[in-house]
């Protein structure tokens, strides 16, 4: 009973994080219909900027939070107002080829840039735990559990109170009218590309305390991305929590009881039978062509 | 007439070349290199009969890629079966096991079809990976991967590979000419009108997802039996289905010669590039799929044609 529930609080922990560095693509595949295959870039790009912050100023990693997250906001801003808005109004296809084309030259030249090496930031906290009633909990992964709630939640009062999150919902809606409206919607797409990058940028600042951090880090965290979106509604921005939350608990399970290989194969086979079964989401609220 | 001249000009001169070679003292490597090039066109057409035509985006090709890599590995290493009935074999279960998976992942629209059929070459992979720790048997060998009987020179892998390019080519060709091929471009205008006009969208979908699969699976046993050894990571590899999406863009979707002109592109540009710089062999072919959508959205030959067009 206490490994199931120390694997269940693990696969809670873990879908925090999912969460974290998924919310951003929901958003911007909502808003723009732009399936992001650069999205693991960002996070790779997160985890580089806390892992030079620490090693060459020894500023904490917490405390890079607001460097990567400004950061990657003005990388967004500009990726989208420069390449992107250029082919929005195509067909969805054109978007995924060109992200690819992004994700190409971002993963590269971070590769020619910093080497294949693996790397790590350790801190002195790294390996520090909460032990409760004989549960181990990691308290990295618990910060980061708290400020992925704190991040979906805020993103959600954004886009429901703020004039901004209203202009980028009427343009996710029906970007004639929001134009028609007075909504530029060129730089709404830009602003919202901008959020979604930072988010992701700070997911990975946030990851990077615990995993391990290389270029080429980025294409499995693209498809995860996929995975946790789809589980909780494709462009429904609290979805990517419940996506999260299942995949990281369905993930730790199998791990536990099974073996760590077959948990990779049964997230797949999960999200292809809940595309076929379910396309909107287990909320029901994702987007449907 | 004259491009039948081409054709069958070019097809003569490719097949003579290995035998002039040899007198006049073409290397082995110019035929391995070519076999290659061949191979990519005949992966990247055979795409393109999917997606080009149908415009249904397949993110997951490479599953019968590997599918047809394993089936002939199995098939000749247990048995001992000899190699083209295995790779006749390999190339029906590949589109035996598409039926199934077109069935409900072609219903899908747009990006939820590619999601989903990434989804099923990433389990493919994983379940290859595992199965044998899990259910304890020696089946798979998991990720230690299968060493195949060693097979004849490249000599043999360069007139296979040539044939089989030129049957999917043909494929190709003839669904641009034939009624159902019509049928699979009115689906990828408009899938309701095409319904409207009495296609049966589902089941040309099924048969066009069923014959790029078959050949998937042909060109997967034949690449693996070149290898002599093959492991999941290697032949379920999602880098695979990329490039075959990049080729296909790079030279023009939904056209007979596009992906023959993207894949024998890219190849050649890989081999000049990636001995000496790796890394911007990457970021190069980056820049190349960044300009090419945004300033030739229909690729190298949708741009020539287009071009032509205007003068006419």
């Amino acid at each position: 009973m206490s490994l199931f529930l120390q694997s269940l609080i693990n696969g809670i922990l873990l879908g925090g994080i999912y969460a974290a560095y998924s919310a951003g693509f929901s958003l911007i595949f909502g808003v723009m219909g732009v399936v992001n295959l650069f999205h693991g870039e960002m996070v790779m790009l997160g985890a580089f900027i806390t892992y030079f912050a620490f090693t060459l100023f020894h500023i904490d990693p917490f405390v890079t939070l607001p460097f990567s997250i400004v950061l990657l906001f003005v990388f967004g801003y500009l990726v989208q107002k420069v390449i992107i808005n250029r082919v929005v109004e195509s067909p969805p296809m054109i978007s995924y080829i060109l992200t690819f084309g992004i994700h190409l030259i971002v993963a590269y030249s971070a590769l020619w840039a910093w080497s294949a090496d693996f790397r790590t930031v350790t801190t002195g906290y790294s390996g520090m735990n909460a032990n409760v009633h004989g549960m181990i909990i990691p308290y990295a992964r618990l910060v980061t559990f708290g400020i992925a709630l704190f991040v979906v939640m805020g993103l959600y009062l954004f886009l429901y109170k703020s004039e901004t999150g209203r202009a980028i919902r009427a343009t996710a809606q029906d970007k004639e009218t929001a134009r028609l409206k007075g909504v530029n919607i060129h730089h709404i797409y830009a602003v919202t590309f901008g959020i979604g990058a930072a988010i992701t940028g700070m997911a990975g600042s946030l990851m990077s305390t615990y995993f391990i951090i290389f270029p080429q880090m980025g294409l499995p965290y693209t498809i995860l991305a996929f995975c946790i979106v789809v589980l909780g509604g494709m462009g429904y921005v609290p979805g990517a929590l419940w996506g999260g939350l299942i995949l990281g608990v369905i993930q730790s399970v199998t791990a536990t009881y099974l073996n760590a290989g077959l948990s990779g194969a049964l997230t797949f086979i999960l999200l292809f039978v809940m595309l076929v079964v379910r396309p909107a989401g287990i909320a029901g609220k994702g987007i449907i062509e | 007439m004259p491009l039948v001249v081409t054709i069958t000009g070019a097809s003569i001169l490719f097949l003579v070349l290995p035998a002039v070679g040899r007198v006049a003292g073409v290397s082995e490597y110019v035929i391995r290199f070519l076999a290659i090039i061949f191979l990519w066109i005949g992966k990247t057409a055979s795409w393109n009969i999917v997606a080009g035509y149908t415009g249904y985006i397949d993110f997951g090709a490479v599953a019968y890629f590997g599918i047809g890599s394993y089936t002939t590995a199995l098939l000749m290493t247990k048995p001992d079966l000899p190699f083209l009935l295995s790779m006749l074999i390999s190339g029906l279960i590949s589109a035996g096991i598409a039926l199934p998976i077109g069935l409900p992942t072609l219903r899908l629209r747009g990006v939820y079809f590619g999601i989903a059929t990434l989804a099923f070459a990433e389990a493919m992979k994983q379940i290859v990976l595992e199965f044998d720790r899990t259910a304890g048997l020696r089946f798979f060998e998991g990720p230690h991967g299968i060493t195949l009987p060693i097979g004849p020179g490249n000599e043999f892998f360069y007139y296979a590979g040539f044939v089989i390019m030129m049957i999917v080519l043909g494929i190709n060709s003839w669904i641009e000419r034939s009624k159902f091929g019509y049928g699979l471009r009115a689906i990828r205008e408009s899938e309701l009108t095409a319904e409207l006009c009495g296609v049966d969208t589902l089941a040309s979908r099924m048969k066009a997802y069923a014959i790029s699969a078959f050949f998937l699976g042909v060109i997967g046993s034949l690449e693996a039996y070149w290898l002599t050894y093959i492991t999941p990571h290697m032949v379920f590899d999602v880098l695979i289905t990329i490039q075959m999406v990049v080729m296909a863009l790079l030279g023009g979707m939904g056209t007979v010669l596009g992906p023959a002109v993207g894949a024998a592109f890219l190849t050649i540009l890989y081999e000049l590039l990636y001995k000496d710089f790796p890394y911007t062999y990457g970021i190069i072919v980056g820049v190349i799929v960044v300009v090419v959508v945004l300033l030739m959205p229909k690729g190298i030959i949708g741009a020539f044609k287009g071009k032509l067009r205007v003068k006419s």
